[in-house]
């Protein structure tokens, strides 16, 4: 089947899906409670979409489009509000986090609906090692080759939005010294990574994808697990290297920041044509997304066209004071002042190393992330 | 020739461990059914066959080492208990105090009405108010099971258990009290008796974390350190005529929220907790006697299947106004089937009235038995219907 025509959606538009841990307040550990969840919030309007994950201890929750930082921060609050309170009658917690602390990937049960059954006999243990939770952001394109461009000129910030949402140090128990140990789930699938190098939305559907079927590998868009990746039904192009954020604040705050760094790609596109995305880019580009999954806002990049080393903090500040005029523009400038905010006082993997500096045990880090994440 | 026999009677009770072991791995492997029900079934049937050689009485060597497993497994039981649910869900609390009050009412009609003195009907109800802990617990590690039946299951129980000791502790009250004393005096004894079990458990509670958290190293010394905690706890208790099921119980409740890590590794204690766990099953069973069994069947049955019933009734009734469906309910009520009186009434005061229970109320024979072996099997079948077990079978 050939890939559907690239919707047009109005240009810088904005969705969060965040994919949600279920834990059982007795012990701490995921908890199986998808069904039991759903089942209970069914009984009530919900303030948006829910939807059951790949394993049952996981659920996956999106907002309405939204253009303004303000709207989609009191939307997700209203969906954590709601979630909070069905969870807290079933004895289940909501956490964020890019992983579980200690959840043993053999316990993981696979949520009965057949995609899922296919993908976990397909990839076996990866499959339930994919018990990761991560935050997509959609942002709106008017047109493919606008959703091609913005893909490609992201690239050089990727590794941003992996340091400022970094929550998954811990697997398995232990200490992984990442700071987004979730990423590597990711890049054990064959099909992870960056999108090919193609700026034209033509030469994408009807060359690279046409071709990537024909070989049989992939069926649809979904089969990719890139970085980015446009989603032509919607007409966006969506973000996947976030981990889901200890709370929604920080959501929301990184969606309008890549809101507002689309807004600039794109004024840019017109007046300054060299610094337009190349091939060559990418020649730095795994070795920068490592140093943020490892060392966070303490990482070190190289810049993908001058090859100077930056710290990763610092580009992070110098990007964020040059997206102020955007976030006025586009009533972001909360969210941007949120993410300054982090650049000072430390990512969510910070948090949850201290969380367990403090209580001593991987449990006290999931009870910490469970009250940060209810906000109150 | 006498020889043999010496070292057979001290040979009978490791051999009856292996061969309820040996046999509950093979039977779990080839049919799916819960080890202890295997345990159950192995230890009554040995101990009918060799009454001599498995007989014991409550302070040898055996039944110190099945009071352990059994307040290893409290212990783990409190630590999966939340308060806070209870709070935030008072569904949960009513369900547990409607279940426990209407089985209890309903056990001693029928048994009054059979024609029991009021006493032993009182002492038989609040004892058939209780779920086993252990039995439950088991089941839930065996299936790797998550989900609302497996967790108001859990809650439902300690609920249950404390609210069975506390009746029984108050009739026994009355009964010892009878010809001096009055209600009032009874309960604030038994109160007071419970009180101070759950201080004691609470005092360990917060001292051995303390203890851990100054040795470092966790994740290493957690468990010898809590299984030393309970081992010491069920002495003093013992010693000081208190509860020592309130007793582990808080502790596991108050180390629970003292939050240390006992990881899902060292479930069950780990091997030496399953070791136990065998042990104790059979030694449950085993001063049961077949005559004994036969004479109360009727009553028994008739019993097991009114609180069957009740149970399952009161727990579907509050379903849906506690967030869940009828169906897990339902299902909720089910699994709360298995019960173990022995066990409860070792613990609490059996030298002065529990071998005159047994020996007056054939039908707590019967109930026992048939609810040491059916009831795992009961919980277990809840859970799968309930889509809530992970075991290898279902995928």
């Amino acid at each position: 089947m050939p890939l559907e025509p690239f919707t047009s959606s109005a240009p810088l538009t904005m969705g969060v899906e965040l994919e949600l841990q279920l834990v059982s307040l007795s012990d701490y550990d995921l908890t199986a409670s998808s069904p039991d969840l759903l089942h209970l919030l069914e009984r009530k309007p919900f303030p948006g979409n829910v939807t059951p994950e790949i394993t049952e201890s996981m659920i996956e929750i999106n907002s309405d489009v939204h253009t303004r930082h303000a709207e989609l921060l009191a939307q997700l609050q209203l969906i954590r509000d709601t979630l909070v309170q069905a969870g807290e009658t079933l004895n289940i917690g909501i956490a964020g986090g890019g992983t579980h602390p200690f959840q043993k990937w053999s316990e993981r049960r696979i949520f009965s609906k057949p995609r899922f059954k296919e993908v976990s006999e397909l990839y076996g243990y990866l499959a339930k090692q994919f018990t990761i939770f991560g935050q997509h952001v959609h942002i709106g394109c008017a047109s493919g080759d606008d959703a091609l461009y913005l893909l490609h000129a992201l690239s050089r910030y990727v590794p941003h939005f992996i340091a400022l949402s970094a929550s998954s140090p811990y697997v398995q128990g232990n200490d992984t010294l990442f700071n987004s140990a979730r990423l590597n789930s990711v890049f054990a699938f064959p099909m992870s990574g960056r999108a090919p190098f193609l700026l034209r939305w033509d030469d994408f559907a009807n060359g690279y994808f046409a071709k990537m079927e024909h070989t049989g590998v992939i069926k649809s868009m979904k089969d990719f697990y890139w970085d980015i990746r446009p989603k032509p039904e919607f007409g966006t192009i969506e973000l996947r290297v976030c981990d889901t954020p200890l709370t929604v604040e920080r959501a929301a705050a990184l969606a309008s920041y890549l809101q507002a760094l689309c807004r600039h790609l794109l004024e840019r596109r017109d007046t300054a044509p060299e610094d337009a995305p190349v091939e060559d880019d990418y020649l730095v580009y795994n070795y920068n997304r490592f140093q943020a999954c490892r060392f966070g806002l303490d990482g070190t990049l190289v810049h993908p066209k001058t090859y100077e080393s930056l710290s990763l903090r610092e580009d992070i500040l110098t990007t964020l004071r040059k997206m102020e005029p955007h976030g006025a523009a586009l009533g972001g400038s909360a969210g941007l002042a949120h993410l300054v905010e982090v650049t000072h006082t430390g990512s969510d993997a910070q948090y949850l190393r201290d969380q367990f500096g403090n209580s001593g045990s991987v449990e006290g880090v999931v009870d910490a992330a469970i009250h940060r994440f209810r906000g109150r | 020739m006498p020889d043999i026999l010496v070292i057979s009677a001290e040979l009978a009770w490791p051999c009856a461990i292996l061969l309820a072991w040996l046999c509950g791995e093979f039977v779990h492997r080839w049919f799916g059914i819960p080890r202890i029900s295997v345990y159950g079934l192995v230890g009554f049937g040995l101990a009918q066959s060799f009454p001599a050689l498995l007989g014991t009485d409550s302070s040898s060597a055996v039944a110190l080492l099945a009071n352990l497993a059994f307040g290893l497994i409290l212990f783990e039981f409190g630590y999966r208990i939340n308060l806070h649910w209870l709070r935030i869900n008072p569904w949960i609390a009513v369900t547990g105090l409607v279940e426990s009050a209407v089985t209890f009412a309903v056990v001693y009609a029928i048994a009054h009405a059979t024609g029991l003195p009021s006493m032993t009907s009182l002492l038989l109800a609040s004892l058939a108010m209780s779920s086993s802990p252990a039995g439950v617990l088991r089941v839930i590690n065996e299936e790797g099971s998550s989900g609302q039946v497996t967790e108001r299951v859990l809650h439902l129980v300690a609920i249950n258990c404390v609210l069975a000791v506390f009746v029984f502790k108050v009739i026994v009250g009355v009964w010892i009290f009878r010809t001096s004393g009055s209600l009032p005096q009874a309960a604030t004894h038994s109160l007071f008796e419970l009180l101070a079990s759950a201080v004691l458990g609470a005092v360990f509670g917060v001292a051995v974390p303390f203890v851990l958290r100054q040795l470092g190293n966790l994740a290493r010394d957690g468990t010898v350190a809590f299984a030393l905690g309970v081992l010491l706890l069920v002495a003093i208790a013992h010693a000081t005529e208190l509860s020592p099921v309130l007793a582990t119980l808080t502790f596991g409740l108050m180390a629970r929220h003292r939050r240390v890590a006992f990881s899902r590794t060292e479930r069950n204690f780990g091997g030496i907790g399953e070791l136990l766990t065998v042990l104790l099953f059979v030694f449950a069973v085993s001063t049961l006697t077949w005559e004994r069994v036969m004479a109360g069947a009727g009553l028994g049955l008739m019993l097991l299947l009114a609180r069957f019933a009740v149970k399952t009734a009161c727990v579907a009734a509050f379903a849906h106004v506690g967030g869940i469906s009828w169906r897990k309910g339902a299902l909720t009520g089910i699994a709360l089937s298995p019960m173990s009186v022995f066990v409860i009434l070792l613990l609490e005061q059996a030298r002065y009235l529990g071998i005159v229970l047994v020996d007056e109320l054939a039908a707590l024979a019967a109930m026992t038995l048939f609810m040491e072996v059916i009831g795992p099997i009961i919980t277990q079948r809840a859970l799968i219907w309930a889509k809530e077990s992970s075991a290898k079978e279902e995928h």
